[in-house]
């Protein structure tokens, strides 16, 4: 066999498997988008098979277009990202930086910090909603009934009472509702994910040049300038790759939605198609086109910015 | 002079103080699933038991009855473990070829690999469970690995590739001219060289497949069921089994999480692929 030949051949498979992995289901839901197709109709049962028959054009994409929910779900899906983006990043930095320097149990804080990012999505969202963030049972209600009752008892106080009575009562913040379960989502998953760019962060800065910032020290570079100007830059490519590896997992993040607030507003891209393709598969294969051009013009985006810096 | 302005007392006591800090908030959740799942369901919720309680094995001790543990365990334990062994298999040769025979296209080939991962499992979820419920595969061991495997053979793909570029290719091309054959070559040096980084590519497979949450939730009913599909099935408790629970999502992220520190400095390498030194 050929030279040439042989790496083919070897790489054949698993360009074939992901190949198909790709092309059949993706193919299936452009054309379910483009006709009707529900899983349930009494009054037109000719819908519920998909068939060339029940095309409809641009139909499907239309009324996607015009649900409410639609624009909101991707406004919802990139507010989620960027945050989650931002949070992990800047916190990753912060305590890179902190816990650089050996110090005396290093070894293990690292393992207590990695820690999070080996749950399960499912259990990270259940663990979260129910027992930590939960406005009655969770320690968030328990700590706020705590310090409802500390500030009650001291109303009571001679001298320093009538301070404390000016107090309001506190009240505990329930995150499965519209607004705050987006708040929810942010948090568990940047719990998960902060881990992993704090580890990166600190590979990177173990290669950092000390002669150089030893110069900086000399010239009376501050802790800020140092920061700002040396380490810094000397982070960006870690930082990419930390945003470029979480955009692909995150894009498609689900398992936290849907168990944080199920039948509530939080939606986003992936939870809008599972709602429809409850019932309307064509709507939903149509939003699944969406939110394939939104991950492509973001893979685009990213692959650009940081493809060549892998390839070194 | 640079040294008394460096080291500060924050930077001797202040610094350590707060890295443990940081170390400890972050693992309190897990400490505190961990503590919840030695409660009773009753004593859970109650403040009076938050840190002081009677501690309880009944928990783990009922799991095959309230939830019937093992059966998830087993199908998790049986895909995770066949999925990698396959992702390796068909991501040896791949990266073997990619990164000894690079061609033009190689490049252009991983970013395509690494674009399907992109692509939200969402938009073909219909089609996908279309498709298996047809061919007679839906809620089998078989589609689950199968799935998997697929979705993560881009990463194994990336990962294994960034580690035998890091092999010089003097050794590979020794080989060649001994006239060892290329199963040879990848058995006799590739895979002693490279064991490091396989072990820890396969590793990983393993954790980003056990922890897996959308497909092995949307393709199986019950037959082939995982831990996922468990701990989602059983997400609203609101507050009544908290001990339960705790102790069936502690025994289902422990495996994983113990196996994660001893691999954790490996993982961030292969992770940023190569990439981060």
């Amino acid at each position: 066999m050929s030279s040439r030949k042989l790496p083919r051949l070897l790489q054949t498979p698993a360009v074939v498997l992901l190949l198909i992995w790709m092309l059949i289901p993706l193919s299936m839901t452009l054309y379910f988008s483009f006709i009707r197709y529900v899983l349930n109709s009494l009054r037109r049962p000719e819908w519920t098979t998909p068939s060339l028959s029940n095309w409809r054009g641009f139909g499907n994409y239309e009324f996607v277009l015009n649900s409410k929910d639609f624009l909101f779900a991707i406004q919802n899906s990139l507010f989620i990202v960027c945050s989650i983006l931002f949070l992990t990043v800047a916190l990753g930095v912060l305590i890179a930086v902190m816990i650089n320097k050996a110090f005396p149990g290093q070894g293990i804080v690292r393992v207590l910090l990695i820690s999070p990012f080996f749950v399960m999505p499912a259990v990270n969202a259940v663990l979260w909603i129910n027992m930590i963030l939960d406005p009655v049972l969770g320690l968030q209600g328990l700590a706020v009934n705590g310090i409802n009752d500390l500030i009650a008892s001291l109303q009571g106080a001679p001298g320093i009472g009538w301070f404390f009575s000016l107090w309001p009562e506190i009240e505990p913040i329930s995150f499965r509702a519209t607004q705050t379960s987006a708040y929810a989502v942010i948090i568990m998953v940047t719990w998960q994910w902060t881990p992993f760019a704090v580890l990166i962060f600190m590979t990177s800065l173990q290669s950092e040049d000390q002669q150089q910032k030893e110069a900086a020290v000399l010239d009376g570079a501050g802790t800020y300038s140092q920061f700002r100007f040396l380490t810094l830059p000397h982070l960006s490519r870690p930082i990419a790759i930390v945003v470029m590896i979480q955009a692909i997992f995150h894009l498609s993040l689900y398992a936290e939605i849907e168990i944080v607030s199920r039948g509530n507003g939080n939606k986003n891209l992936p939870y809008l198609i599972g709602e429809f393709a409850n019932n309307n598969i064509g709507a939903a294969s149509a939003t699944g086109i969406f939110a394939v051009i939104l991950a492509n013009v973001v893979a685009i985006f990213l692959l650009r910015m940081i493809g060549k810096t892998l390839m070194e | 002079m640079a040294i008394v302005a460096t080291t500060t007392k924050f930077s001797i006591y202040g610094r350590p103080v707060l890295a443990w800090i940081v170390g400890l908030i972050f693992f309190f959740p897990i400490f505190w699933l961990v503590l919840t799942s030695f409660k009773t369901d009753a004593d859970a919720v109650k403040p009076e038991f938050l840190f002081f309680f009677t501690p309880t094995l009944d928990n783990y001790l009922n799991m095959t009855e309230n939830y019937d543990y093992w059966r998830f365990a087993t199908n998790s334990v049986i895909t995770s473990v066949f999925a990698t062994v396959f992702a390796l298999a068909v991501g040896i040769p791949c990266a073997y070829a990619m990164a000894f025979n690079p061609s033009r296209a190689t490049k252009d080939v991983l970013m395509w690999m690494l674009s399907t991962k992109m692509l939200p499992a969402a938009a073909v979820l219909y089609p996908m469970t279309f498709i298996t419920k047809s061919i007679g595969l839906f809620d089998t061991h078989f589609m689950v690995i199968l799935v998997l495997m697929l979705i993560n053979l881009p990463i194994v793909i990336w990962m294994l590739f960034t580690y035998f570029k890091e092999i010089p290719k003097d050794i590979i091309e020794a080989g060649q001219m001994d006239g060892v054959s290329t199963w040879g070559e990848v058995k006799e040096i590739l895979i002693p060289l490279a064991w490091g980084g396989i072990a820890s590519t396969a590793l990983l497979c393993f954790i980003f497949c056990w922890n897996e949450a959308y497909w092995t939730v949307r393709l199986t009913t019950t037959e082939a069921a995982t831990l996922s599909k468990l701990i989602e099935g059983n997400r609203a408790p609101e507050g009544l089994f908290f001990g339960r629970l705790s102790a069936v999502s502690a025994a289902a992220v422990g495996p994983i999480v113990v196996l994660g520190w001893f691999c954790q400095k490996q993982l961030v390498q292969g992770l940023t692929f190569g990439a981060v030194k």
